[in-house]
Order: structure tokens, then C-alpha cells, then sequence
């Protein structure tokens, strides 16, 4: 047998698969339409924040809803990146693998597998993506839909922001020095308290201390970092001042790593979120 | 045949890998569930495919000379050929592999995989390319009969085509684009040379003289214009006859052997009537151009320098070795002895025999038999030993008609002969 004749018999039988994998798919038609959602449990944006993190990961994705907790573990990336979508609408991170690029077909597929309900907004009709991104960013706030109705005598949010007080709500902010971008922090504001403390970058002459492994000589200075964010948690907001003195709120790991601790850059890092404001609202 | 491995050959199985090995450590374990190996194939053999089809661009290339690493362009041309084929089997290999690896998941993803929405677009790039190369191959697997040499090699440039896209489909798709960069300059750097470059540099001759050898077979000699090609006995050349009376083949390029010795200040090629653009030669104008392109080949190349030769010739077959007798004539090459049987159907059809009984006369490396398969019915070993009683201890050198080449094989491996001591170069359809 020849080269022309094996090859000739391979394109026959390649188009042959093909045209009976699409045909059998054809026929086996699982299309998805309106009647099947109906049959899916409705989710609301607030049930669906409820499952915002890893021990618990929902997303709604062109609005249906997916329980991926047991998937994390197995996707490609760093775990961060597929967590920081959970509890929210996550059509855009789906549709964004890498910019401009979506999830192939295969990972659509197997999504499906993981599928708990539809997304609702509080009237039970579906949500589309847009529309809920942004009511996303108002989560839990009934408020957001009735400010107006609120009297001046009513209005806290008026009366803190008139004084001159930090309004409850997220805030992001970030020290740069020497040209990168050192510290970025986010934490919630409630009642006045912290709550929510977390590094969204820590980095110094390049190196993301996020993601040292315990054995480098660097990594003392992340876990301090670490302990700095763990003692404000559900302190008041004026703790932050406890920065300039580091060491009342973190311990010294240990003498070998001579690592330190540089309590005003996050001090500095709050300060900024301070003036930015509110990042997103509680 | 030549079964060992070249100098050329190893580095083309350099290139070949080295894209695989560069993506090797992000295709992760051919282990586990089905879905995670068939993507496994499915990525190995899509690398492998557009390597093969890359390189396969890239060997076509046909700078004289080049083609000595890997043993002549017939065996270059038959790694061409091999290349495509498979690279062609390879990436439907791929296509389905991927497919397939997306059914445990649903029907409808791997469908969705081989044929998903227009934004995806590296997919549909590489069904282009696949397409490209059913269009290119399709006269090769007789969709439309036999093709017309010259149409069929103007379809084969839609290759460059499939190179392209098949290149594309990579570079949106590899995780490190540099291999891809360096096989991909090799091939369509190889096509744009042949069809670009190449033709400008061709050696331009004045045809001398038309010698009538025989009905329908004429010696051509030709004239240096310029410096002319450097070559060794038993080399072909590409000859493009510029003519503008010939009734066919008018610019068109062809290959032909050299019969003619290195030292001859004249280029001599020996034609046989065997197709519209050879006939049309039988009365080509003298004085009027040709183009030369060349030497390829190494008839002659030698495995066992020590051993001596037997020739055996037939037809239009007996060119080559009529540039190795007139070699020998001038007291070139003559390390070891040569015994030419020359096997024509009659006296009539044996042309050069009487300048070959000539040269046997006065060189002493050189013996000559002439066998009539009119009289003798076809060569057999007795009228081998007969005439050569060593002839299974030689270096063995065929060329003549397909049927010719079939019948000595067999029956020189049928006297014992190893075959990498049988030595032919076909070129049909370079």
C-alpha cells in the first residue's frame, strides 16, 4: 500500500468521523431553550454572594448559576484567579480566558456539569450579564434603589460625608514608590470598623511577596504582613495609625530572616483608599 | 535504495522535533482519562503535522547542491513527498484527536471544539489550512484523472497557502512562537525561493547542435552563454528551452541527465520522445536559448569506493552512464573498474553503442557489453556471469525504464546482492 493510498483512506475516513459526529450530535440534540431554565432553580444576586469564596464558589455565567467549588483545584491558573469571581456574576471572566479570548467550547461542556440554578433578580425574572454586572458592583443595597426617598434628617451616608467621615463601604487602595507599585490593600468599612482586610498586591523590586513559598528568606516578611492585616481586622478605622509602629501589631517571626517590616507603606496604602472613597458600596 | 540515515536526514529530524520538545513540558502526561490523552494526541501530532508540513516546504527548495546531504533530489524529493503525506495524515489525526477528547464531556462540545463560533478564530485558520491542502493534493489522489505536469505544479503552490495558515493557526495557539518563527521562515522562505529567485538565476546556453541518436532520441549539446554549471557524470539538470517555434513546452521546466563528461566544454543531453514537451525538443531550433538549472542528483555517489562497478543501462536509461564512459575516455574517475552492459531491444535502438565499444577499446577501466532482448529475450544471470563473473561482488548501478529497473532488482537480489550495494535514481515527476 502506497502513500497516496493510505492517505487517500485516512481523508475518507476523517470526513466520514466528522460527518458522523455532527450528525449524531445533531441528532442528539440537547439544546438548551427557555423551557429548560424554567425548570432550574431560581438564584438571586444576594443568595449567589453568599458563595464568594473558596470553601464555597458560585458564579453566574450568561445567567445561569454554577457551583464550581469542587472544580478549583483542577483549573489551569493560580487558584486566585478563578476565586476572584466567585459569588458574582462572572460572565466577563468566562468570556475573557485571556483578553478577548473565551473559554473553548470543552470547558462550556464541562461547566454544564456543575450547574445549580438560574439567576434572578429579586422579582424572580432572569438576569442578564450586563445588567447584573452592575447591580453586582450595588450588592445588598436595597438602598442603592431608593436613595431619593430618604428625608436629609434620614440620610447617615449625608450626614457622615458632610462631616467629613469615611462612608461604610469597600475600599481599595495602593503605595507606589520608585516607580512600582507597592502595596495594594482593600478592606470593608462598617459602622466605623474594619473588616475584610486583604493585600490585593505586595510586591518590592519585583518580587510578589504573594506568592513566595515558605522556605524563601522573604516569606517571613509576607506572613508579617499577613498578621498586620489579621490584627485590624474589626478594629476601629483609626487602628491604622498602630501602623507606624509595626510591631505592635506583628510579631518578629525571627531574628535569622532580618526581614522589615515597612507598617507606614500599608499605613500609606489606607490613607489612599481613604481619599479615593468608596470602591464599591457594602 | 538508500536505507541509512544522511547528514541531511538527521537534521531535518532535528527541526522536525525540536517544536515538540520546545512545547513538550506544557503538554503534560499522556496518563490519565481519556479526555487528557487524546488531547495528548491530539497536540502531538497537530505540532508534528505542521513541523513535517513546514520542512516538507522547505526540502522543495532544490538550490543545487543542497540536495548532497541528503542523497540526491530523487531521494529528497521522495522525503518531500513523504513529508507532505504525512504531515496531511497527521493533522486529521489531530483535528479528530481533539474532537474526540471532548465527547466524555457532551456531544455537542466536541462539535463545538472542531467547529465553534467564527470568533474563534486560530480553529477556523487551521480548517483553512486543511482545506488549502485537500485543494493542492487532490490531483495527486486522481480526483480529476491524471493531472498535466505543469498544471499540477501550479496547484502545488497553493501549498504556500496551507503553510500560512497553518502557520497562523500555531502562532495563536503555541505557547513559545519562536520554533514556529524558524520552521516557518525555512518553508516559505524555500517556496519564495524557488518561485522567486530561482528562475532569475538560471545558466543561459545557446543549443549548438540537434544530433539524431536514434527515431525519436537526439543528443542536445549545448553551449555556455556564461560560465555554465559545474557538474559530475551522471548529474541531471532542469532545461528550459526559450524557442519561441517549439510546439510545446516553451519556458517550461524539465529535467534531463547529463551525458556529457565535467572536463566537455559543452553541456550534452541525451532526449528521448516521452511526452509533449520532449517530442517538441526532437526539433528544438539550433541557436536558440535554453535555461539550465542545476546539477542535482549524485548517480555516481559511491558507498564501497573499493569495490569495482557494473552498469547496468536500458533505453534513455543509458545517458548517465554515457556521461560516465566519456569520463573515463578522458582519463577522469577512473579509480576503479567499470563494466557497462547496455540492454536495448535491437541494434537499431542501441544508440551511443558504437562511442561506448570505442572508449571500452582504449580504456582499460572501462569494459562493454551490448544484450538484445530481441535476441536474447531479457538479461539473466547466466549472460551476466558470463561476461562479468564477479558481477555479484561489484557496486551496482541501474537506470532504465520502470520495468527494466523492477526485473534487474530482483534479480540481482535474487543472486545475493545487499541493497545498499544497487544503486538507481528515478526522477518521474520532479
Amino acid at each position: 500500500m502506497n502513500m497516496h493510498k493510505i492517505a487517500y483512506s485516512v481523508f475518507i475516513a476523517f470526513v466520514a468521523s466528522l460527518l458522523t459526529l455532527v450528525s449524531v450530535s445533531a441528532l442528539s440534540s440537547s439544546e438548551r431553550d427557555a423551557a429548560d431554565d424554567e425548570g432550574l432553580d431560581p438564584i438571586t444576586l444576594g443568595e449567589l454572594a453568599e458563595h464568594d469564596a473558596a470553601e464555597s464558589c458560585w458564579k453566574a455565567i450568561h445567567g445561569r448559576v454554577y457551583d464550581i467549588t469542587d472544580y478549583v483545584s483542577n483549573h489551569p491558573t493560580d487558584p486566585a484567579v478563578i476565586l476572584e469571581w466567585c459569588g458574582r456574576e462572572a460572565t466577563e471572566g468566562w468570556d475573557n480566558k485571556r483578553p478577548g479570548v473565551p473559554h473553548s467550547a470543552r470547558a462550556e461542556g464541562m461547566l454544564e456539569a456543575y450547574l445549580v440554578g438560574r439567576l434572578v433578580d429579586e422579582a424572580g425574572e432572569p438576569v442578564e450579564p450586563e445588567a447584573a454586572a452592575r447591580s453586582d458592583e450595588a450588592r445588598n443595597g436595597e438602598a442603592a434603589d431608593e436613595p431619593a426617598l430618604l428625608s436629609p434628617a434620614e440620610d447617615e451616608r449625608l450626614h457622615r460625608a458632610l462631616l467629613g467621615l469615611p462612608l461604610d463601604g469597600r475600599y481599595r487602595g495602593v503605595f507606589g514608590d520608585g516607580g512600582e507599585m507597592q502595596v495594594n490593600v482593600q478592606f470593608d468599612l462598617r459602622d466605623g470598623r474594619l473588616s475584610n482586610v486583604s493585600y490585593r498586591h505586595l510586591a518590592y523590586r519585583g518580587v510578589d511577596y504573594r506568592t513566595l513559598d515558605d522556605d524563601e528568606d522573604l516569606y517571613p516578611v509576607w506572613v508579617q504582613h499577613q498578621q498586620l492585616a489579621e490584627a485590624l481586622e474589626d478594629q476601629p478605622l483609626t487602628a491604622i495609625f498602630a501602623l507606624y509602629e509595626p510591631e505592635r501589631l506583628a510579631e518578629d517571626l525571627d531574628g535569622y530572616s532580618g526581614a522589615t517590616l515597612r507598617g507606614n507603606k500599608v499605613h500609606s496604602a489606607f490613607r489612599d483608599a481613604l481619599n479615593r472613597g468608596v470602591y464599591s458600596w457594602p | 535504495m538508500r536505507r541509512w540515515l544522511r547528514p541531511g536526514d538527521i537534521a531535518l529530524i532535528a527541526l522536525l522535533l525540536l517544536p515538540l520538545a520546545v512545547a513538550m513540558p506544557r503538554l503534560g502526561g499522556i496518563g490519565g482519562p481519556p479526555e487528557l490523552w487524546l488531547t495528548w494526541v491530539g497536540r502531538v501530532t497537530g505540532i508534528l503535522g505542521l513541523a513535517m508540513m513546514l520542512l516538507a516546504g522547505a526540502v522543495s527548495v532544490r538550490v543545487p547542491g543542497f540536495d548532497r546531504p541528503f542523497g540526491g533530489l530523487a531521494r529528497l524529493w521522495h522525503l518531500h513527498h513523504w513529508l507532505g503525506f504525512t504531515a496531511f495524515i497527521l493533522v486529521m489525526l489531530h483535528a479528530l484527536a481533539l474532537g474526540l477528547a471532548a465527547v466524555p464531556t457532551s456531544l455537542d462540545a466536541a462539535v463545538a471544539t472542531l467547529f465553534p463560533p467564527v470568533s474563534h478564530a486560530s480553529v477556523w485558520l487551521g480548517w483553512l489550512a486543511w482545506v488549502a491542502l485537500v485543494v493542492f493534493l487532490a490531483p495527486t489522489f486522481d480526483f480529476f484523472g491524471q493531472p498535466h505536469y505543469q498544471r499540477w505544479k501550479r496547484l502545488h503552490l497553493v501549498s504556500a497557502a496551507a503553510l500560512l495558515l497553518g502557520l497562523w493557526h500555531a502562532l495563536l495557539l503555541a505557547g513559545e512562537a519562536w520554533p514556529w518563527w524558524l520552521l516557518g521562515i525555512a518553508g516559505l522562505g524555500a517556496i519564495a525561493w524557488r518561485k522567486g529567485v530561482a528562475p532569475a538565476r538560471r545558466h543561459p546556453y545557446r543549443v549548438e547542435e540537434l544530433v539524431p541518436l536514434a527515431r525519436g532520441v537526439v543528443e542536445l549539446v549545448l553551449r555556455p552563454e556564461g560560465g555554465g554549471i559545474r557538474h559530475e557524470a551522471g548529474q541531471f539538470v532542469y532545461l528550459s528551452p526559450l524557442d519561441e517555434s517549439l510546439s510545446d513546452g516553451r519556458g517550461e521546466e524539465h529535467p534531463y541527465t547529463i551525458a556529457s563528461a565535467p572536463s566537455d566544454s559543452r553541456l550534452r543531453i541525451g532526449i528521448k520522445d516521452l511526452g509533449d514537451a520532449s517530442h517538441a525538443l526532437q526539433t528544438v531550433t539550433p541557436e536558440t536559448r535554453v535555461l539550465v538549472e542545476g546539477p542535482y542528483g549524485e548517480f555516481f555517489g559511491r558507498r564501497f569506493p573499493e569495490r569495482d562497478m557494473l552498469w547496468l543501462g536500458g533505453g534513455i536509461g543509458i545517458t548517465p552512464f554515457v556521461g560516465g564512459a566519456r569520463d573515463l575516455a578522458v582519463g577522469a574517475g577512473a579509480e576503479r573498474h567499470a563494466h557497462l552492459f547496455y540492454l536495448a531491444h535491437d541494434p537499431e535502438r542501441a544508440y551511443y553503442r558504437e562511442e561506448l565499444e570505442g572508449i571500452a577499446e582504449t580504456q582499460e577501466a572501462f569494459a562493454f557489453t551490448q544484450h538484445y532482448s530481441r535476441e536474447r529475450g531479457r538479461l539473466d544471470e547466466a549472460f551476466l556471469r558470463e561476461h562479468c563473473p564477479d558481477f555479484t561482488e561489484r557496486e551496482i548501478y541501474l537506470c532504465g525504464p520502470p520495468a527494466m529497473n523492477a526485473h534487474l532488482q530482483r534479480l540481482l537480489t535474487d543472486q545475493g546482492v545487499p541493497a545498499s550495494r544497487i544503486h538507481s535514481e528515478v526522477f518521474d515527476f520532479l
